[in-house]
């Protein structure tokens, strides 16, 4: 007979990621029938509510352990001892660095990777952009005004903000955030969105075309507040880097007057600059890319569904990637779209790239009539085997499940094998997300 | 039936990044390799396979990255020489280690155009003498060398490279080190200062120098002068070549190089100097 | 580095996941040990960190705070200095009524010496009437160790800052055990403070006239290269201190010399008292620079913590003073233990004591714990300090300079508070001290100060 604990742990602070681990870890240890370990947020609250836990008065700075065992004390007590593996071991005479200003100081870096709570991300970056290092920031939720002012800042010092809610970037072929592993190439992008610039480089990785760098920007870099800051310097980075052959510029339209201020560093540029602005066909956008390049556009490749090519009523998008989740409600022209890497699904939890659950939740909630769309993004950062979480609840589904599969033959998650898992499951595959829409639509 | 007796080991899966040079290697179906040198920061594989390049440098972050270096994320597993290894269906296979690639480098990235008169500048700074003195400081066949590139001479230049192909003791002899040096030279500042004779000269010399280089020098050697005609090198070289054509402080960049090695970073450098006079001199009779 | 080129070393401040992601790619990183700051302190450090002036100024702060050239001029009458009807006292203001038992001993023994009430009672009652003011030392230019009592028959160092100009003052150590400092006030007491009045002030004074000015940065630099950290270890300062002046104490005061040079032998804190007034010095030469976060003073009362910021003036944020964890000594133990009381913490707001405790391995015998624990204590103070003094600096550590500047806003980003080394004194007033240790400063000392910089600056972002 099990019984249940929900213990809350005041001020107690573990990153998203960290406690999805120890709550995997804990909900597969044998005797333990349902746990979770997460930081008090609203959202984790509904969650492990819906887990069926009554759960005590706490705050987002607050940890929560809810386990229901066969022994409660000790899954209580696996938590813990999980938990202190955490914390990092301290040696006599080694004191971490505490601050970004702390690092910077220690020397040899020539690049800051700031993913702490939003709210916090303000501090490192600042640091940062004081110490005359570029600056990735990965965090969202920083306020716009914030970002305005950090990049004026940067500008002063003549540094780049990418950022924040920069989820992709790679420079010189090191991976930052989630970005996937790319062949050295001609073509540069400048991306305000993270997933739009996967979609687009993975395209033409597979193309055999590579790519010199992806330089993030956030997305709200082109709007009317912050006034293309990060964008306009990308864009003069790429154009004096001599790897780069053509650059192009993935985003939402610009606001007016930031569109004119583009259009003119544009004009000014050397190397030839081709935009994408969301949403829009990015399958299409890659292939303009190798147009322009001179190189030949491949067949993508696609692994149609084994099982279910059977049709549905309803199409239903559940997406990790904003901006492929806009692109496919675009291409496909009809359907319900759940974007779950936005900010109201993200707080106190990792994002969807890296926790399955929600979505999980999701294709378990589809019907009969319904088709799934869904991407599943590789690369580094990413859930190392997606499709492992994935499988089970598609081969339950009565939907007919499409996936749009973005990522490359290098990625760490070895590309064939996932799609020959999916499709095992009974999904079609898809490389390319515009396809995967239009072959969801033609099962509508 | 044959039994095998070897007990399947288990492997240790790590990660790391490489040189695209190696990518052929990597990517084609799995080979034999040995270990042909095993130091504290890098081990040198000999891969039975006629792709180039042929010998792999497996190194840590303290090692030199050389043009064909596979870089792991860890330390190095305690291998010694004639060791077996394998490598290939993207991975190397060594000791108990499985390493596979997350991170590719372009050894041969473009430079920017040449700025006007920084050639002249760097050619002058690169005549200066310095310490290590080049392990063929003096030779005959370099002098040679040197002239013959100055006048886009081909013959010449082919008859002094083969006096000089596997001339010197070590690992990397001196001779391939400078012939190393002057082809990235040639094919990289020939194309940063828009000099077609010094990039012609480039795919000649290197077509000679790898005709045989497998016969002629150790296999690591062959390899980086396969490596040298494709404009692959070192991030030492690369950054020195910057140096050259203005996007980065040249002096520094050569001081840094020409501490590689015993003589090798000197060498190397030499090669450098021949060919950056080379294209001054081509560049200006166009 | 050209702009675009692969990162060589990346610093992560963050999700590990994103570190172990680069760390597969074989690129080096500097993980921070990331937490979320104290509590309640979020909105105001972004206010703070984007005030335009902060960096100049904290600059400037720790630029004056290390360049100070404390010398020791001389030794005069606390009567010269102070105002009448006034005693002095350690710490952030306090009343009568909120004094705590050493305090309060303290300043009965200072009534008593003065010869302003005839018994204990008698002093208590004027005191809680009133009948002398009670100012802070801070407030005069001056420093004082544990209760810090100051009146006028007292005598004080007079330290002036050679580089800035300032001039600092702090009374005289009485030694150990029953002190005045601790809040004893027997007779004992009392007859070593009119022995200090009337031999030991006179014949220093004179001293200092013969030797001149003594330069005590150079001082403080050798003793911590032989060990000590100058707040709760000063053996090797006062032995270069009677260096210096024993000659001239045979000259000046040839009559008195024998027990003016036992006194001070005796003592090995003596050179405590003038350590704290070059402190005070070069902390002070630091205020009042608009925009700056750096600590110009940490004092305690016995009652409440107090901070000074240099960009708010002769503002005191507070909060409860705790009960420091240590040794004690005998058979008293921490029920004993008064919460923390001086303004010898000015040490380790001038980069000493705590803040040098790895210069001095010796000091955990005093305090409790491991060598480890001394360089530890150390290096975790270079996250929450402006600069490294250049002067101070720690054999143990490749002479690196000690951590020196304490910035609130690092303090409230790392939740890291300034290491204290203290003497602990009883409870009970007139009991003196019973033992030393470190002792942990209310966070909301600082954290208010964060939030009253905040409130100073106007919006950044509107």
């Amino acid at each position: 007979m099990s019984t249940e604990a929900v213990l809350v742990r005041k001020g107690a602070y573990y990153d998203s990621v960290q406690l999805m681990r120890v709550s995997r870890a804990l909900a597969d240890t044998p005797g333990v029938e349902a746990a979770m370990v997460a930081m008090a947020t609203d959202l984790n609250v509904t969650v492990i509510r819906d887990l069926g836990f009554t759960v005590p008065e706490a705050g987002p700075g607050d940890l929560l352990i809810a386990v229901r065992a066969h022994d409660t004390k000790a899954a209580v007590a696996e938590a813990d001892r999980q938990l202190t593996t955490l914390e990092r071991p301290g040696t006599a005479t080694s004191q971490p660095p505490l601050t970004t200003r702390s690092a910077a100081a220690r020397g040899p870096a020539d690049l800051v990777l700031v993913s702490v709570p939003g709210e916090h991300a303000f501090c490192e970056a600042h640091d940062a952009v004081l110490a005359g290092l570029p600056v990735m920031i990965f965090s969202d939720g920083v306020p716009v005004a914030q970002e305005r002012w950090l990049k004026e800042l940067a500008e002063e010092r003549d540094v780049l903000v990418m950022g924040p809610d920069c989820g992709t970037a790679s420079i010189g072929g090191v991976g930052l955030g989630f970005a996937n592993v790319l062949s050295p190439g001609p073509v540069g992008v400048v991306a305000a969105s993270g997933t739009g610039a996967q979609q687009v480089t993975s395209l033409l990785d597979w193309a055999g075309a590579g790519v010199s760098h992806i330089l993030g920007v956030g997305g709200r870099d082109l709007s009317a507040e912050v006034g293309g800051l990060s964008t306009l310097r990308a864009l003069r980075m790429l154009d004096e880097d001599p790897a780069t052959d053509l650059i192009v510029l993935i985003s939402k339209p610009p606001a007016p007057e930031v569109a004119r201020l583009v259009e003119e560093a544009v004009a000014g540029l050397r190397t030839p600059v081709m935009s994408a602005l969301l949403p829009t066909d990015l399958t299409e956008a890659a292939e303009q890319a190798l147009r322009v390049l001179g190189r030949s556009v491949p067949e993508w490749p696609s692994w149609p569904g084994a099982l279910r090519e059977a049709s549905g009523k309803t199409l239903k998008g559940i997406y990790a990637g904003g901006t492929l989740s806009l692109e496919a409600a675009a291409v496909a022209g009809q359907g319900d779209f759940v974007d779950y890497g936005d900010d109201a699904y993200t707080r106190g939890r990792a994002h969807p790239m890296i926790d399955p659950t929600l979505r999980v939740e999701a294709l378990s909630r589809a019907g009969g009539t319904d088709v799934v769309l869904m991407d599943v993004v590789l690369g580094h950062g990413a859930d190392p085997d997606p499709a492992a979480s994935l499988v089970p609840a598609i081969a339950h589904t009565p939907a007919a499940v499409v996936v749009s599969l973005v990522g490359t033959l290098g990625d760490p998650q070895d590309l064939h094998r996932q799609a020959a898992a999916l499709r095992a499951a009974g999904a079609a595959v898809f490389v390319s997300n515009a396809q995967a829409a239009r072959h969801a639509r033609s099962l509508v | 039936m044959t039994v095998s007796t070897r007990a399947r080991r288990t492997r240790i899966h790590v990660t790391g990044a490489a040189s695209t040079a190696v990518r052929p290697v990597l990517e084609s179906p799995r080979r034999p390799a040995r270990v042909i040198a095993a130091f504290p920061a890098g081990v040198y594989l000999e891969v039975r396979t006629d792709l180039e390049p042929s010998v792999i440098a497996v190194i840590t972050g303290a090692a030199i990255r050389l043009p064909n270096s596979a870089l792991l994320a860890g330390p190095l597993p305690h291998v010694t020489v004639g060791d077996e290894a394998s490598v290939g269906d993207r991975a190397i296979d060594l000791g108990p280690l499985s390493l596979s690639v997350r991170r590719w480098w372009d050894p041969a990235p473009s430079l920017a155009p040449a700025e006007p008169g920084s050639l002249a500048g760097a050619a002058a700074i690169l005549a200066r003498p310095a310490e290590p003195r080049p392990g063929l400081d003096g030779n005959g066949a370099v002098a040679s060398l040197s002239a013959a590139c100055a006048t886009g001479w081909l013959l010449g230049v082919v008859t002094a490279a083969e006096q000089l192909i596997g001339l010197g003791p070590g690992l990397t002899p001196s001779g391939d080190d400078v012939l190393a040096g002057l082809l990235v030279t040639l094919r990289h500042v020939g194309r940063a200062a828009r000099t077609e004779r010094a990039v012609w000269l480039a795919d000649w010399l290197g077509a000679t120098v790898t005709f045989d280089a497998r016969t002629r020098t150790t296999p690591l050697s062959a390899t980086l002068l396969h490596c040298a005609a494709r404009g692959e090198a070192s991030p030492e070289v690369l950054a020195v070549l910057r140096g050259v054509t203005g996007e980065q402080a040249l002096e520094p960049a050569l001081n840094r190089l020409r501490r590689l090695g015993h003589t090798s970073g000197a060498d190397l450098a030499q090669g450098v100097a021949i060919g950056v006079r080379a294209v001054l001199s081509l560049g200006g009779r166009r | 580095m050209s702009p675009l080129s692969a990162p060589s070393n990346v610093i992560t401040a963050g999700a590990g996941l994103l570190d172990e992601a680069l760390a597969a790619q074989a690129v080096p990183t500097t993980p921070v040990d990331w937490r979320p700051p104290l509590p309640g302190t979020a909105e105001a450090l972004v206010k703070v960190l984007a005030d335009p002036r902060r960096q100049a100024a904290n600059e400037l702060a720790a630029r004056r705070l290390t360049s100070a050239r404390p010398y020791l001029v001389g030794v005069r009458r606390a009567s010269e200095v102070l105002p009448s009807g006034t005693f002095l006292h350690a710490g952030p203001p306090i009343t009568w009524e909120r004094a705590s038992g050493p305090m309060r001993g303290a300043l009965i023994g200072a009534m008593l010496l003065e010869g302003l009430a005839g018994d204990e009672h008698d002093a208590a009652v004027g005191l809680a009437a009133g009948e002398i003011a009670l100012r802070p030392c801070h407030e005069h230019a001056s420093v004082g160790p544990m209760a810090g009592v100051v009146s006028p028959s007292m005598w004080m160092f007079e330290v002036r800052d050679e580089e800035h100009g300032g001039t600092a003052y702090c009374s005289l150590n009485e030694g150990l055990g029953k002190v005045l400092r601790y809040g004893a006030y027997g007779p004992e007491v009392l007859d070593r403070l009119r022995w200090m009045d009337t031999v030991l002030g006179p014949a220093l004074a004179a001293t200092l006239e013969r030797t001149g000015p003594i330069d005590l940065r150079s001082l403080i630099a050798q003793a911590l290269q032989m060990g000590d950290e100058l707040h709760n270890r000063n053996r090797a300062a006062t032995s270069l201190l009677l260096r210096e002046l024993a000659p001239a104490v045979v000259e000046s005061a040839p009559a008195r010399a024998a027990e003016v040079l036992r006194f001070i032998n005796g003592n090995d804190h003596f050179f405590l008292n003038a350590g704290m007034a070059a402190a005070k010095v070069s902390t002070d030469a630091a205020r009042d620079i608009p925009g700056s976060t750096m600590v110009v003073a940490m004092a305690r009362n016995g009652t409440d913590f107090g901070v000074q910021v240099s960009g708010l003036g002769g503002r005191w944020f507070t909060g409860p003073a705790g009960v420091p964890d240590g040794l004690y000594l005998g058979s008293y133990g921490p029920e004993d233990a008064n919460p923390d009381i001086g303004d010898s913490t000015i040490t380790e707001t001038s980069g000493l004591g705590g803040f040098a405790m790895a210069a001095s391995p010796a000091i955990v015998r005093f305090v409790g714990g491991e060598v480890a624990d001394a360089v530890r204590a150390t290096r975790s103070m270079y996250e929450i300090t402006l600069a490294e003094h250049p002067a101070y600096q720690i054999p143990g550590l490749g002479f690196r300079g000690t951590p020196v500047g304490i910035d609130v806003t690092l303090v409230a980003r790392t939740g890291l508070l300034p290491v204290v080394n203290t003497g602990i004194a009883g409870r009970v007033a007139g009991t003196g001290q019973v033992g030393a240790g470190l002792v942990k400063p209310p966070a909301e000392a600082f954290t208010s100060a964060l939030l009253a910089l905040s409130g100073a600056v106007s919006d950044p972002f509107e």
